[in-house]
């Protein structure tokens, strides 16, 4: 089953004060299926937020269709679920309580809460405000909140760009343990090239604005992975050897900071 | 964002208090308090001693604890006490009742805001005092022309600044919510309300210090019980040891009004969350 369908997207953003137009998707199609890992990857500024935006509902598009489960939407809404950069967790709910907005019993509720924070590693943890978690684990608790919420989708936007090296690649693992574990649907966008094949079934890669999709690249390593095991396999050095060739022939000097292969 | 403390698993959930916060530390933080109005009081003495100023330009400083004492005894200072107190406390109920979803509605829609808030900065300078003829004529000299007083003094405010609140709160946190299938009553108490508290909180000192100089003004013109009033009969009277000591009790009041209702708020809600940084 597709669970995402994007079909001929495009986005003209109009500067409200000198009235310049910017194109920053020019089209792109593709489709995640359903308990699908997949990637987007493009140099800086090709569009990437923006697409992930439109498709969270955040943005709306100049063209094209964002389809869920078939159903073609407008607006945010709880079938799609945002793991944001900055975790937009709210100072104001405990990890626990953080985690629900849906109308379930308070008990469920707790229930469903403490066993998410367990799966993402912060058991124990249910009665801090994120302002006394860490940078890693309030990224954790951003994961457990989305997840907890089951939707359809679950969008991330480079949830450990601004996280310190050593802990991103223990991110990286628990994130690829949770999602063999429970197979949600995620579009993934980052602009790390290891991150992407590491963790993704298949990766889109972008052209630079106006951007375009210019191939779509299986990853076809098994599961389950692990940092040190997976990137070891000179399948995942090729993959990774040809997504850098792709983005540097479209490259120019707007390139995108690539993480060498 | 503030300081992201890293939580160690022995540390408890809960935010390592102040130091100043422990029963010498409590002491310690009621010297230094108190410590610039006894010096307030010594300086007043011996200035009034020194100069000789006689009772009725400026009282001495005993003469005005005698005043509040016999205040005390005959009755009056609770009669007046009480009467403003209720009249601040309505208002000031009535005020965050209408201007707090008011102020966030607005906060929420950039088209209201953009519609209202120039109206809302032309009323914040006649908000009050300059209200207390037209109050006195649609309501007479009465309790409700005072309370009328104090909730248009706190109105705008506090509409104001929760307006501002809500325009403050992160993009992505309204985003998360909306993704979350956040209805609209569930926004205002548990996202727009929480988010925009550090501001609403500064608007409720700064609007309750409008309520209070609102009804001080109020109960002079408007009243025959009150604070206010008190001053303003012993004025007529050349009692200028009861003009201070209604002044110093109003002033009393206000303080204790922030230490015993808006601290505690603060510090149980922007504090406790890390939406403000605490400094002790
Ligand atoms: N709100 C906006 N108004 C105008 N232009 C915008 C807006 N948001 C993004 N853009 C432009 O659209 C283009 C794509 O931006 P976007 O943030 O989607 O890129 P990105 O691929 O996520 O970049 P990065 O990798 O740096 O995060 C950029 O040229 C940017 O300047
Ligand atoms: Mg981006």
């Amino acid at each position: 089953m597709t669970a995402l369908e994007i079909s001929g997207l495009a986005k003209e953003y109009v500067d409200s004060y000198s009235g310049d137009r910017v194109t920053a998707i020019g089209e792109v199609t593709f489709t995640v299926e359903e308990g699908e890992f997949v990637s987007i990857l493009g140099p800086s500024g090709c569009g990437k937020t923006t697409v992930l935006n439109i498709i969270a509902g955040f943005v709306e598009q100049t063209a094209g269709t964002v389809k869920v489960g078939g159903r073609v939407v407008d607006g945010p809404g709880p079938d799609r679920g945002v793991v944001f950069q900055n975790h937009a967790l709210f100072p104001w709910k405990t990890a626990a309580f953080g985690l629900r907005m849906k109308g379930i019993p308070a008990a469920r509720r707790r229930e469903i809460a403490l066993e998410h924070l367990e799966l993402v590693g912060l058991a124990g943890f249910e009665n801090r405000y994120p302002h006394e978690l860490s940078g890693g684990m309030r990224q954790r608790l951003g994961v457990a909140r989305v997840l907890a919420n089951e939707p359809a989708v679950m969008l991330m936007d480079e949830p450990f760009a601004s996280i310190d090296a050593q802990t991103r690649r223990k991110l990286q693992e628990d994130l690829t343990r949770v999602f063999e574990l429970r197979r949600p649907t995620v579009f993934f966008v980052t602009h790390d090239i290891d991150e992407a094949v590491f963790l993704s079934d298949r990766v889109v890669v972008l052209s630079r604005r106006p951007s375009r999709v210019r191939e779509i690249v299986t990853v076809d390593l098994p599961r389950p992975r692990d940092w040190q095991g997976t990137t070891a396999l000179p399948e995942f050095r090729e993959i990774a050897n040809h997504i850098t060739a792709l983005l540097s022939e479209g490259g120019d000097r707007e390139g995108p900071e690539l993480t060498a292969a | 964002m503030t300081l992201g403390r890293t939580a160690g698993p022995g540390l408890r959930g809960r935010t390592a208090a102040p130091a100043s916060r422990g029963p010498r530390g409590r002491l310690a933080s009621a010297f230094w308090f108190l410590l610039p109005f006894a010096l307030l009081l010594v300086v007043w003495a011996v200035v009034v001693a020194a100069t000789g100023t006689p009772m009725r330009i400026f009282p001495q400083v005993t003469d005005v604890g005698s005043a509040i004492a016999d205040m005390w005894a005959s009755g009056d200072l609770l009669r007046h006490l009480g009467a403003s107190l209720r009249r601040v406390g309505v208002g000031a109920l009535l005020a965050v009742a209408t201007a707090l979803p008011f102020g966030i509605a607005l906060g929420a829609s950039p088209k209201l805001a953009a519609f209202f808030t120039p109206l809302l900065r032309f009323s914040v300078s006649l908000a009050g005092i300059a209200w207390i003829p037209i109050a006195t004529l649609w309501l007479g000299y009465s309790d409700q022309a005072v309370i009328f007083i104090v909730w248009n003094a706190m109105f705008f405010a506090l509409t104001y600044n929760a307006l501002l609140g809500v325009q403050q709160i992160p993009i992505e946190l309204i985003r998360a919510a909306r993704s979350m299938g956040t209805g609209r009553l569930r926004m205002f108490w548990e996202v727009l309300l929480p988010g925009a508290l550090p501001s609403v909180v500064t608007g409720l000192r700064i609007g309750l210090g409008y309520g209070w100089r609102g009804l001080v003004a109020a109960e002079i013109i408007a009243s025959s019980a009150g604070l206010g009033y008190a001053l303003f009969l012993a004025q007529k009277s050349f009692d200028t040891d009861v003009v201070i000591a209604s002044m110093a009790i109003i002033g009393v009041l206000w303080l204790l009004m922030d230490r015993l209702v808006l601290s505690p708020l603060e510090r149980r809600t922007v504090e406790r969350w890390g939406m403000k940084s605490v400094v002790s």
